[in-house]
């Protein structure tokens, strides 16, 4: 259970440099909480493609990432958030190889993965709302 | 497993022109693409000509095909069969389900 | 990442610097293999390169920035090994699913053939996969008749053995009241159209043997004519008799056939995967079948039956396409 948060940032997600922008936030935050090269690559792909269907599929949304504390580790908590057209099938839409053409919600099954904390949700003509979380080991 | 699909489409007719084998592993894409074609006011045409092998997941394609035409008040013929797949039509009894057009008369 | 691993790392890339052999590729090699087993991504193996660059001498800074780029590209590669890791674990899980299911399905089958002083009963079902799209039975009616039923489900696999589990079930029912053979497709049929995927259907020959008169009366709902093979002429006749598959029409009909057997006559019912067989770039005609079957219809039903498979088995080159099925019932 997170007990804090801190040091929350929240880009729009409107263009395609805004991706880049998000990318850059997430490394350098992941940087300071001391992640390994390695996990701060990881994060900044994963906020990569995360803001990517954001930008392809709802147009606009915002990434927020900040850091999170539970009783035992600090982390790094990143939300996407958007007002599209929503995913009708959470669970395909996570399976491997759904996405290979490119379509809606490509690569989350990746940043699940990725991640340690996987959480979403969606309706149909409301948007969606991913919630990632690395522990720092 | 090699499979060919050609789509012809003409303004009251859609013609899909199939070669190489229908068989389980081909036989999904076939449906998917017969299906998506069946439209009311349209007719659906197959050609099998250049078919050499089919089995009887292929028919199966056929017949479901057949069975969504109806409902969906679309004509579909079949054109051009050779006399393997012929043979398999009649075996099935799906011969007299199916409308045949000769070649000739397209 | 263990110490040690990067530390024997940075011994290979030292030594291969050094002398440039080939043993220390081999190694190298090893080490490959050894990562993977261990789950080593590529972009946790781009930076121990980088690393273990760091630790033999000076790395210029364009060398330290292009493995940023590097490892970038990597966490893509990364995630396909991930992705397929979660597909192989899925992968075995559903071998492990039709494993059972295949167990499952050799039980529907007949476990022993029925017995009567007068028919000699011989028959052979093997499954080009896993799962067969093939079905046989027989069935007790009274001490001096059986029935039998032989049908082939399109498509192998699952949906298959869900079929098939079906029409056992539907069989034994209907069989309980007693039908005759076109009545019992008849109802089958209807089974069938409900409950099936529109794609699928099922081909069948159903058929009563009263092993006194020794009367095979029969329907056939589109299924491949088996033979009937004349001892006195030494003759192969197709057996006669047509109809509609199973599942196609909700009201099709069938038509009883009869025929009657002398001693030493045979019948001989099959599935595709028989008469389909593929020699070379061609199919096998009936006509060649034929002779394969005559070479062997001097020996007893199973005999026959086991002898045959073999036969076409070879001449396919141990290539089995399709499900294989076939009864011999003779006359003795």
């Amino acid at each position: 259970m997170i007990v804090a948060a801190s040091n929350s940032e929240t880009i729009p997600i409107e263009k395609e440099t805004d991706i880049v922008t998000a990318r850059q936030v997430g490394r350098n935050m992941s940087r300071q909480l001391g992640f390994g090269t390695i996990m701060q690559s990881r994060i900044a792909t994963s906020i990569s493609e995360l803001a990517r269907n954001i930008y392809l599929y709802a147009g606009t949304g915002t990434i927020t990432i900040e850091t999170v504390e539970n009783d035992e580790k600090t982390g790094l908590k990143i939300t996407a958030l958007d007002e599209g057209p929503g995913i009708a099938d959470l669970r395909k839409a996570l399976e491997d190889g759904f996405t290979t053409s490119g379509a809606l919600g490509a690569g989350l099954p990746g940043v699940r993965r990725m991640m340690d904390d996987f959480q979403m949700e969606s309706t149909l003509g409301k948007g969606t709302r991913v919630v990632v979380i690395k522990w720092r080991e | 497993m090699e499979l060919t699909i050609q789509t012809i489409n003409h303004e009251t007719e859609h013609c899909v022109v199939l070669g190489g084998e229908i068989d389980a592993y081909t036989g999904p894409k076939v449906k998917e693409t017969l299906m998506s074609l069946i439209e009311p006011g349209m007719t659906l045409a197959v050609d099998l000509e250049a078919v050499e092998y089919m089995d009887s997941t292929g028919i199966g394609v056929f017949v479901a095909v057949m069975k969504a035409s109806k409902k969906a008040g679309c004509p579909f013929y079949v054109q051009n069969m050779s006399s393997r797949v012929e043979r398999l039509f009649r075996i099935t009894g799906f011969y007299e389900f199916i409308a045949i057009r000769k070649g000739e008369d397209k | 990442m263990t110490r040690g691993l990067e530390a024997e790392y940075v011994q290979i890339l030292r030594d291969y610097l050094d002398s440039q052999e080939e043993d220390e590729l081999y190694g190298a090699q090893k080490l490959g293999k050894f990562l993977l087993r261990r789950d080593i991504s590529p972009e946790e193996m781009v930076d121990l390169h980088g690393r273990a660059l760091e630790k033999l001498g000076d790395v210029p800074e364009f060398v330290r920035a292009s493995f940023r780029i590097l490892t970038e590209v990597m966490i893509e590669y990364g995630n396909a090994q991930r992705s397929l890791n979660s597909w192989r674990s899925k992968h075995a899980q559903l071998q492990s699913e039709v494993a059972v299911a295949s167990a499952m399905q050799q039980a529907l089958l007949p476990q022993n053939m029925p017995t009567y002083p007068s028919v000699e009963i011989g028959a052979i079902s093997i499954a080009a996969h896993e799962i067969s799209g093939d079905y046989y039975d027989f069935m007790y009616v009274d001490e001096h008749q059986f029935s039998l039923t032989i049908g082939d489900i399109t498509g192998k696999g699952i949906p298959a053995a869900m079929c098939m589990s079906m029409l056992k079930y539907a069989v034994d029912s209907l069989g309980e009241i007693r039908l005759g053979p076109d009545q019992m497709l008849r109802h089958l049929n209807r089974v069938v159209e409900r409950n099936i995927d529109a794609s699928m259907f099922v081909t069948m020959l159903f058929g009563c043997y009263d092993t006194q008169s020794h009367v095979f009366r029969y329907a056939v709902a589109g299924h491949e004519p088996g033979f009937l093979y004349r001892a006195q002429e030494g003759r192969f006749y197709d057996l006669a008799g047509s109809g509609v598959a199973l599942g196609i029409d909700g009201n099709s009909q069938y038509k009883e056939q009869e025929v009657h057997l002398q001693i030493g006559d045979l019948l001989i019912l099959l599935t595709d995967g028989v008469t389909e067989c593929k020699l070379g770039r061609s199919y096998m005609t009936r006509e060649e079948l034929i002779s394969n079957l005559q070479h062997e219809v001097h020996l007893p039903s199973q005999n026959m039956v086991d002898q045959i498979y073999r036969r076409l088995l070879m001449l396919t080159q141990f290539e089995q396409r399709d499900d294989y099925t076939m009864i011999v019932l003779k006359r003795i």
